[in-house]
C-alpha cells in the first residue's frame, strides 16, 4: 500500500449540485487497489515510513465499504507480520524500527481481518509480545513514548490502551495477573492534565486544544471506562460546544482548531469525538456530508483534504469512517474509538 | 553510478537494498534515485552498528531528502551523543532544516533532546520566533515553546510579553492566547500549595481580564478572547453577572438586530440562565442563536434551551 497522493484531485464535476452528490464507492475502492501497484514513483519510497498505516486506512476504507475481499487477506497477513520484530513491536515496513504507531496499526489490521490466530502460529507469544513491548513504552509519568527514543505524545498513550484492549491485555481483562501489565490510572491521570480551560484537551498539558488530540484522550478515557464519569453531563457540554463550533457555516466541513482550513480528516476526529460524547446532532450532518462529497474524485476516485488538493490514502479513509459515522447509505457502520 | 557507491569514504560498505516483503522486490530493486542508494547505505551501517563521523553525513543527506523517516533521526540523534559532537553546529543545521521543512514534527523531538544535553536555551526562543514569523500557528514549535519554558524555568523572562506581541499581530491567534494562559496559569499547576494565576492572584486576574476585553473591543467576532476571558470568569468561580455590563455592550437583547458577536451572545444566554427569573430571556437569546447568528448549530442552541427548564418559547 502506498501513501502516493494523487494522481487525481478532489473537486465535484462543474455544473453538480449538492443535493446530486454521490458516494463513488466502486472508484474509491479501485484508487485503494491500484495503490500497491505505484512502486515506480518516487513518492512511494518517500512515503515508507507510514506503509503499515497506509493499509490499515486503505482496508478501514474498504471494509466500511464493504469490499473487504479487494485487498487478499493472506497478502495483508504477511506483510503485516513482515514488519513485527522480535522484541514484539511493528516497524512502518520491514526493516524500520519498531515505533508505538505501527504497533497501533498492525494490532488493528490483524484485529480486522481475525488474524491473531495466524499471528500465535508463526510468531510463539505473539500476543504477549506485543503486549509485553508497548507496556515497556510506559513512562513513569504514565505517558507513552513512542519508541526508544522517548518521544511522549497522547496519541500514543491512546494507542498503548487500544492495542492492548485489542489483545486483551488490559489490566482489567486480566484480572488475575500481577502485577499489572501498565498502569491505567497514571496514564488517565496524565490524560486529565491535558485538558485545558476551553474544554479540549492537546498533545501535552498546557499545550492548545486540537481535535485530533481530543480523540485520542476521549477514546483513551473511554477505553478504561473514565468517559461518562470525567466529564459529566457539563463536561460535555462543554466539549461538545468546543467541537460543534468546528464546523464552518460557509463549507460545511470541520477544521482542527479555531480560526484554521477545513480539512476531510476531521470530519473524523471531530465527528467520533462527538459521537463519543453523544453530542454528533449538535452539527448540521447534512452540510458535512456535503463537504465530504465535494473532497472526491469523481473519475477517479480518492479524496482530497479539501476540494482542488490532491486525494490520498489517509484522507480517504478519515471521509469513509465520517460519512459512516453521519450514517451515509451504503457505508457500514464504525466503532468511533 | 552513485554518490555514496562512487565515494571511496564508503568502498567498504556492502549497501542493503530494500527488503519489501513483497512477492516482487525487482520494482523496488529497479527503482535507482539517489534516495534508495543512501537508504541502502543506511541499512548497512545500522546493521553493522557503526558510530562514526560519516553517519552524520549520511543522515543529514537522507533528511534532507526525506525528513520524516524516523528511523533516521534516531539513528542520528545517537550518533551525536555517541561521538560527542558539537551540539551548536547541530543547531545551526536543524535551523536551516526547520525552516526548509516547516511540517516536519521529528525535527522538534531531536532539537529538544540536543538542547536537553546542551543545558542551555541560548538563542533558542529567538529562532522560535523565527518560525513564527512563517506560521504563528505551528503547533509542534508551540510545544517545543512551552517545553522550553519549563525545561529552563522562563516564566517570568519575557513570556507574556511575547505574547502580547504576537496576539497584536494577530488577535485571532488561538495558540498564542493557549500559550498565554499556560504562562500565567501553567507554573502554578506544577507547584503544589502555591497561588496564583488568575486564581490566586486578584492582580493577575484583573490584568487578564483587561487584557481579554481590551482584545474584544478591537474585534468582537473572535473565539479565542471570549473564551479566554470565559476560562478565567469559570476558573476563579467569578459570579457570571460581573460580566454582564461588558457583555451586553456586543449583544444586547434590546436590539436584536444589532448583536455584533454571537460569542457574546452565547455568554449572555449564559448569565440570563444563571439570573433568577431571567429564563425566558435567556431563551431568546439562544433563539437568536439558532436563527440568525449560528444557525449552522441549531441543534445545540435547542439543546441550551432545553437545560433552561422554560416552556418552548414562541420562536
Ligand atoms: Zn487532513
Amino acid at each position: 500500500m502506498s501513501l502516493v497522493a494523487g494522481p487525481g484531485r478532489g473537486g465535484a464535476l462543474d455544473g453538480q449540485l449538492p443535493d446530486e452528490l454521490q458516494l463513488v464507492a466502486e472508484k474509491h475502492v479501485a484508487y485503494i487497489q491500484k495503490l500497491d501497484t505505484r512502486r515506480d514513483e518516487l513518492e512511494y519510497h518517500l512515503t515508507e515510513h507510514l506503509r503499515l498505516s497506509g493499509i490499515y486506512w486503505g482496508l478501514t476504507a474498504l471494509h466500511l465499504l464493504h469490499r473487504a475481499d479487494a485487498l487478499p487477506r493472506d497478502g495483508v497477513l504477511d506483510f503485516v507480520l513482515s514488519c513485527l520484530h522480535e522484541n514484539g513491536g511493528f516497524g512502518a515496513a520491514p526493516g524500520h524500527d519498531p515505533h508505538m504507531l505501527y504497533t497501533i496499526s498492525g494490532v488493528q489490521i490483524l484485529a480486522m481481518v481475525d488474524g491473531f490466530d495466524e499471528l500465535e502460529k508463526r510468531v510463539t507469544d505473539g500476543k504477549r509480545k506485543i503486549a509485553d513491548f508497548v507496556a515497556s513504552l510506559q513512562q513513569v509519568n504514565g505517558t507513552f513514548a513512542g519508541d526508544e527514543w522517548g518521544e511522549t505524545d497522547t496519541r500514543f498513550l491512546y494507542g498503548a490502551l487500544n492495542v492492548l484492549s485489542l489483545l486483551g491485555y488490559l489490566p482489567h481483562q486480566r484480572p488475575n495477573e500481577e502485577p499489572a501489565l501498565i498502569d491505567v490510572k497514571a496514564a488517565i491521570a496524565h490524560i486529565k492534565a491535558c485538558q485545558n480551560f476551553d474544554g479540549g484537551f492537546g498533545v501535552a498539558p498546557g499545550a492548545e486544544s486540537h481535535s485530533g488530540q481530543i480523540f485520542t484522550c476521549l477514546a483513551a478515557l473511554s477505553i478504561a471506562g473514565e468517559l461518562d464519569s470525567y466529564l459529566g453531563e457539563e463536561g460535555k457540554d462543554r466539549l461538545g460546544a468546543w467541537l460543534s463550533e468546528r464546523q464552518l457555516d460557509d463549507s460545511g466541513g470541520l477544521n482542527g482548531r479555531p480560526m484554521k482550513l477545513v480539512d476531510v480528516c476531521y470530519s473524523w476526529w471531530v465527528g467520533s469525538s462527538l459521537a463519543m460524547i453523544e453530542r454528533l446532532h449538535w452539527i448540521d450532518k447534512k452540510k458535512l456530508a456535503t463537504f465530504i462529497l465535494q473532497c472526491q474524485d469523481p473519475v477517479e476516485g480518492g479524496v482530497a483534504d479539501r476540494p482542488g488538493d490532491m486525494v490520498d490514502v489517509f484522507h480517504t479513509h478519515f471521509a469513509i469512517a465520517g460519512l459512516s459515522l453521519l450514517g451515509y447509505p451504503g457505508v457500514g457502520e464504525v466503532d468511533a474509538t | 553510478m552513485g554518490r555514496y557507491s562512487d565515494d571511496p569514504a564508503w568502498a567498504d560498505i556492502i549497501p542493503l537494498p530494500t527488503d519489501e516483503g513483497g512477492p516482487n522486490p525487482l520494482a523496488a530493486i529497479a527503482y535507482d534515485d539517489e534516495y534508495a542508494e543512501a537508504m541502502s547505505y543506511l541499512r548497512a551501517v545500522m546493521a553493522a552498528n557503526e558510530f562514526s563521523p560519516r553517519i552524520l553525513d549520511l543522515t543529514e543527506d537522507l533528511i534532507d531528502m526525506n525528513p520524516a523517516h524516523y528511523t533516521v533521526w534516531l539513528y542520528r540523534a545517537q550518533c551525536l551523543f555517541a561521538l560527542k559532537s558539537d551540539l551548536h553546529a547541530e543547531l545551526a543545521w536543524l535551523n536551516a532544516t526547520a525552516l526548509e521543512h516547516q511540517k516536519n514534527y521529528q525535527i522538534w523531538h531531536h532539537r529538544m533532546l540536543v538542547v536537553d544535553v546542551l543545558d542551555s536555551c541560548e538563542g533558542e526562543r529567538e529562532f522560535v520566533s523565527r518560525m513564527f514569523e512563517l506560521d504563528a500557528k505551528n503547533y509542534h514549535v508551540w510545544s517545543y515553546r512551552q517545553w522550553l519554558v519549563r525545561r529552563f524555568g522562563l516564566w517570568e523572562q519575557g513570556e507574556l510579553e511575547f505574547t502580547r506581541d504576537l496576539i497584536e499581530k494577530d488577535v485571532r491567534n488561538n495558540s498564542a492566547w493557549n500559550h498565554r494562559w499556560y504562562v500565567v496559569n501553567g507554573r502554578e499547576e506544577r507547584e503544589e500549595g502555591e497561588a496564583g494565576g488568575v486564581v490566586g492572584d486578584a492582580a493577575v486576574r484583573e490584568r487578564e481580564m483587561e487584557f481579554a476585553m481590551q482584545a474584544i473591543e478591537k474585534a468582537p467576532q473572535n473565539q479565542s478572547s471570549w473564551g479566554y476571558l470565559r476560562g478565567i470568569v469559570r476558573k476563579a468561580g467569578l459570579p457570571l453577572q460581573g460580566c454582564k455590563a461588558f457583555v451586553q455592550r456586543f449583544a444586547s437583547l434590546e436590539q436584536p438586530d444589532e448583536v455584533r458577536s454571537s460569542y457574546a451572545l452565547d455568554f449572555m444566554a449564559e448569565i440570563l440562565a444563571e439570573e433568577k427569573g431571567s429564563e425566558q430571556q435567556a431563551a431568546l437569546a439562544l433563539d437568536m442563536l439558532a436563527q440568525k447568528y449560528d444557525p449552522v448549530r441549531r441543534n445545540y442552541w435547542e439543546y441550551r434551551k432545553g437545560l433552561l427548564g422554560v416552556d418552548a418559547v414562541a420562536a
